[in-house]
């Protein structure tokens, strides 16, 4: 991505208002993956073992493999792309300060852990749910934050 | 080609796709499913949008007023393009015609972003 090479990102009367209409997006987006998996998907480990497992006493039927298979192939894709290109822009605008490599290094690893552990939880123990879980939380929360902090950085640093 | 075969161009298509429509068997869209369907494109098209738009800074019309126009253009109809159908389901069916334009003007900017930097590329191999 070409906008690594300007100088003062946030002094660039163009490059300003490109990158806070990817980041307000981004917002938007990392908002609306909360909502749409906490109705779909399930984003707590009661809902989400219901969804992989099913669940008699409430008629819900297990997810079959072929559509696990391809909303995790989507999720690859997805949070792979959020996270390469915000983390492109926090450190660029964070100026790599050490708190900001710990946060993409953090957010990173947890995002890889969460996609590892989905179908470790699918089809060896419903155990990895937990650990998915825990870091579809941190990534995402990490996610805001850097979003967050970039947009703040772009408008009044 | 894809917003046609399944929304359509015409607004009383379009609305049966959200509001639903007995006589179609089509059934009507919730909050939720609307979501579902924008997620991918928020991100998908604050994207697309970045990456084309930021190259025009290389070119020579890096500070022009219609590129600014261009660019906040862009983004304010990408913005309606995913949202417009929360106010069709809430608010009022009169959204569906913001819901069109905005689909077009999207899809209309695209090409002349792409035209001005095929233009700015072909200006500096002839130099």
């Amino acid at each position: 991505m070409k906008f690594t090479i300007i100088k003062d990102l946030n002094q660039d009367s163009m490059m300003k208002p490109i990158l806070s209409g990817l980041l307000f997006f981004t917002l938007l987006y990392l908002l609306s993956d909360f909502i749409v998996k906490y109705s779909n998907f399930g984003i707590f480990p009661h809902a989400i073992h219901a969804t992989l497992f099913g669940n008699e006493e409430q008629f819900i039927d297990p997810i079959n493999k072929a559509s696990f298979l391809e909303f995790w192939h989507v999720e690859i894709f997805f949070i792979m792309m959020i996270l390469f290109t915000l983390s492109t822009v926090y450190i660029r605008l964070s100026k790599a300060s050490k708190s900001a490599i710990v946060i993409v290094n953090l957010m990173m690893m947890s995002a890889i852990t969460s996609l590892i552990s989905l179908p470790l939880a699918y089809f060896l123990s419903s155990d990895f749910i937990n650990i998915y879980v825990a870091t579809f939380f941190i990534w995402h929360i990490l996610a805001l934050i850097s979003t967050l902090y970039s947009l703040k950085r772009l408008r009044y640093a | 080609m894809i917003f046609e075969s399944k929304i359509g161009f015409d607004a009383q298509r379009a609305l049966a796709y959200y509001m639903g429509n007995k006589e179609l068997f089509v059934a009507a869209k919730t909050n939720v499913g609307i979501l579902k369907l924008a997620l991918p494109h928020i991100f998908g098209f604050a994207l697309l949008s970045m990456i084309i738009l930021h190259f025009l800074i290389f070119t020579k019309f890096r500070n022009s007023t219609f590129v600014k126009v261009l660019l906040y253009t862009l983004f304010i109809s990408q913005f309606f393009e995913s949202f417009t159908p929360f106010l069709i389901i809430n608010i009022s069916e009169i959204f569906i015609y913001l819901k069109i334009i905005s689909f077009f003007i999207f899809m209309g900017l695209i090409p002349i972003v792409l035209y001005l930097l095929f233009d700015s590329i072909a200006q500096i191999k002839f130099r």
